[in-house]
């Protein structure tokens, strides 16, 4: 088993503007639209133009929430960077596809090719802050982020006195964009965030972008928001409650003692399902969030609501507009976050103070 | 820390469509490499690259799997060597009730073939639209898993050239920390007309045959391949009296921190990955009797890794036997760390070195010569690099025995 790990900072980008210092989910933005870009930070407030220039949108926002996690953390020296992304760079393996289809037996520019590579995000990050430690890149659709995390806890375990800049990062392609609406992933005309959930819920998800990054060390510090305690994902699962059951039981737990749920809503009618059984056969007096439907769909998106839980760790009241039931608690010291996309890549992050 | 057992392995690259084949190719110095036939490309017949004879309807039905069913040509590979490698192993993961069986693969290419095929039929047509969902690196894994049944966790790598190895090193470390019993792990990549420019596009592809470590090489030839070792703790493969083909004794990553495709001159990062994995087994250099070097054939590569085999060993006398198999395959991308883990595999239990094809003069800056015939010697332990984009340097260890 692995041991939990502190986080001590934490940076994000999406669609709301998570990267604000007072950014809590308190009022958020709506949009009706599909898909929604990521919202741009003053990126260079953190990235020298000369560099930002050569930067596609997953290297910039993942090198932009990377600094701003360690900043958080109090500049803690990084030895390793571990990260996920379902799609990597896609605008740039879209640009050479384009560039291929048009050029090809020509002389060609390399650059779209060397910056869609998949994991140019977490090299771009070990480039920026010389780290020569170890660095990996997870693309296993919607659990790209458990796996860089189950990843984290298993180095920091290996090595327990080094810290780690762990994170998930997805941006869009136009094109993509384009077959995700053939392929009938999307919602059409209904597009608007909030998303509806429950009986308001149409088929389709709403594509966005975004990326969250973390630091973290098997050590307390002045800093810390809170403690990843466990970690678990499944391709398929023929019950989500028995999954989670499971989960809960292998870390001496039951659904009684999780003080809020977030649950992958994203208001696809078709995939809801899941979260409905779940909230209903474990959790009906519990606290239930959903983040999706704030801040779309994307492979990592759930690294975002990490970052939201460990908000909520810290003392942050519930913001009303993550609510799906009207539960209150007066004690959030765990909680639970449980995902999947499109039926797959079930995923678990059980979070404590 | 628990021995990692090697009980299965599966190969299929320009030179076999099986293990046996790999082996066959090896000892015959017979390379793959051959003028581009297969891929619909300008570049066809003109640069060269270790395709696989078998086409993708030829894999289907080796597979069995019904045409009209969406698999991408990488996904076909990866099923064949997987197929092989729990065949050897006699594993079947639906039938391994309370043995935690995990799946992690590799890959770069993952469903582009398909994508760069359809990027334009897919907007007017829909014969093809169920091609869509094969695009992400991901998909692949999903649909090995659930061919195999392989059920207790999935996750795929993509770290550029070094994916496979460290897949078969995530799966030892997850093994070894008590999470899974068994794992399959390695990697897969197709030939692709995405790839194939790219690295043109950088002015590394050469214009004829690879020439690993030789002053006058000028660039790589691609090559396609899969390949998927089964790991397994030495007590689960002993509790059923399966003998292991080797073990995995080392493993590290470390990134070289200097540039987005290039490698440092001096090969640091190389460097960094030899001295974690053999400080991983406990071995000290002069231990090993091979290198499997990464060995690309382009200027930068054969220089920063002969420049971290120098400063590892000391002097070009102390290092051991070493060679690229580049020239043999291809450079087969994210299956390169796991079809040159079979090979160095295959150098454990045959005791042979194998050759590095295509070289005739020492790099002048470096003063080292790489193996260049096949030899018969005692090897107990074989290092194997696999360095990628991004700075991303892995080496693994292989051994005879796990103490």
């Amino acid at each position: 088993m692995n041991k939990p790990i502190y986080i001590h900072g934490c940076g994000s980008i999406s669609i709301q503007p998570t990267f604000a210092a007072d950014f809590a989910f308190d009022t958020v933005r709506t949009y009706t639209q599909n898909p929604i870009a990521a919202l741009d930070p003053d990126y260079r407030s953190l990235i020298p133009a000369l560099q930002l220039r050569r930067m596609n949108k997953s290297m910039r926002m993942a090198i932009f929430a990377s600094r701003m996690a360690v900043q958080h953390a109090g500049g803690m020296p990084i030895d390793a960077v571990i990260a996920g992304s379902g799609l990597g760079c896609l605008k740039d393996s879209e640009r050479f596809v384009e560039m291929l289809l048009a050029e090809e037996g020509e002389t060609m520019n390399p650059t779209p090719f060397i910056q869609s590579t998949h994991n140019m995000a977490a090299a771009s990050i070990a480039l920026s802050l010389g780290c020569k430690g170890y660095n990996m890149t997870y693309v296993n659709n919607a659990n790209s982020f458990e796996s860089a995390l189950l990843d984290t806890m298993l180095y920091l375990g290996e090595h327990p006195e080094q810290a780690v800049l762990l994170g998930g990062v997805d941006e869009l392609g136009e094109r993509s964009v384009k077959f995700w609406e053939l392929a009938g992933y999307l919602k059409g005309d209904s597009s608007e965030i909030p998303v509806p959930l429950g009986d308001a819920a149409t088929p389709g998800e709403i594509a966005a972008e975004g990326a969250a990054f973390f630091v973290a060390s098997q050590q307390p510090g002045p800093t810390a928001m809170g403690r990843v305690t466990a970690v678990e994902t499944a391709l398929e699962t023929d019950d989500p409650v028995a999954f989670i059951d499971r989960f809960l039981h292998r870390n001496g737990l039951d659904a009684s003692l999780i003080d809020a749920v977030f649950l992958g809503y994203s208001g696809d009618a078709r995939y809801d399902g899941s979260y409905r059984h779940v909230a209903s056969a474990r959790f009906s007096h519990t606290p239930q969030l959903a983040f999706k439907h704030v801040l779309g769909e994307f492979d990592t998106v759930n690294a975002l609501a990490m970052a939201c839980a460990l908000q909520l760790l810290q003392g942050k009241q519930i913001p009303d507009a993550l609510r799906v039931n009207a539960e209150k608690t007066d004690r959030l010291e765990r909680i639970l976050i449980y995902n999947q996309r499109r039926g797959s890549n079930h995923g678990l992050i059980l979070l404590e103070q | 820390m628990i021995p990692i057992a090697i009980t299965g392995m599966g190969a299929i690259s320009a030179i076999g469509n099986d293990t046996a084949e790999q082996l066959r190719s090896l000892r015959a110095a017979k390379h793959g490499v051959a003028p581009i036939s297969r891929l619909d490309s300008p570049h066809r017949e003109k640069l060269m690259a270790g395709e696989i004879v078998l086409d993708n309807p030829a894999l289907y039905d080796l597979l069995a799997i019904p045409r009209d069913q969406a698999y991408t040509r990488s996904t076909l590979l990866a099923l064949v060597a997987v197929k092989e490698a729990l065949e050897m192993a006699t594993v079947d993961p639906r039938a391994a009730p309370g043995v935690r069986t995990g799946l992690v693969s590799a890959t770069t290419v993952g469903g582009m073939d398909a994508t760069e095929r359809y990027y334009d039929d897919y907007l007017v047509s829909e014969t093809h639209r169920h091609y869509i969902a094969t695009h992400p690196g991901g998909y692949s894994a999903e649909q090995i898993a659930r061919y195999f049944g392989i059920r207790d966790f999935v996750t795929t790598i993509s770290t550029a050239c070094s994916s496979a190895a460290n897949a078969i090193m995530l799966g030892a470390r997850m093994i070894r920390a008590g999470l899974l019993d068994r794992a399959i792990v390695g990697g897969t990549d197709c030939l692709s007309r995405f790839t194939v420019n790219g690295f043109n596009s950088l002015m590394i592809y050469s214009d004829g045959h690879c020439r690993p470590f030789d002053e006058n090489r000028n660039g790589l030839n691609l090559g396609e391949a899969a390949a998927y070792l089964v790991l397994e703790s030495a007590d689960t493969a002993a509790r059923r009296s399966k003998p292991a083909l080797a073990y995995l004794t080392g493993y590290a990553n470390a990134n070289d921190a200097f540039h987005q495709t290039a490698s440092s001159e001096d090969g640091e990062g190389a460097l960094l990955a030899m001295e974690l994995a053999l400080a991983v087994a406990g071995l000290h250099p002069s231990a090993i009797d091979y290198i499997n070097a990464h060995g690309t054939a382009t200027p930068n590569n054969d220089l920063a890794e002969g420049q971290a085999l120098l400063r590892l060993y000391g002097s070009a006398a102390a290092i051991p036997a070493f060679g690229s198999t580049k020239a043999f395959t291809g450079h087969t991308l994210a299956a390169a760390g796991a079809i040159e883990a079979v090979f160095s595999i295959l150098a454990l239990q045959q005791q042979l070195v194998f050759p590095n094809l295509n070289f005739s003069q020492p790099i002048a800056s470096l003063g080292i010569a790489p193996q260049t015939a096949l030899e018969a010697r005692s090897i107990n332990h074989v290092l194997s690099n696999s360095f990628g984009f991004g700075g991303n340097c892995s080496t693994l260890l292989f051994s005879n025995a796990h103490e």
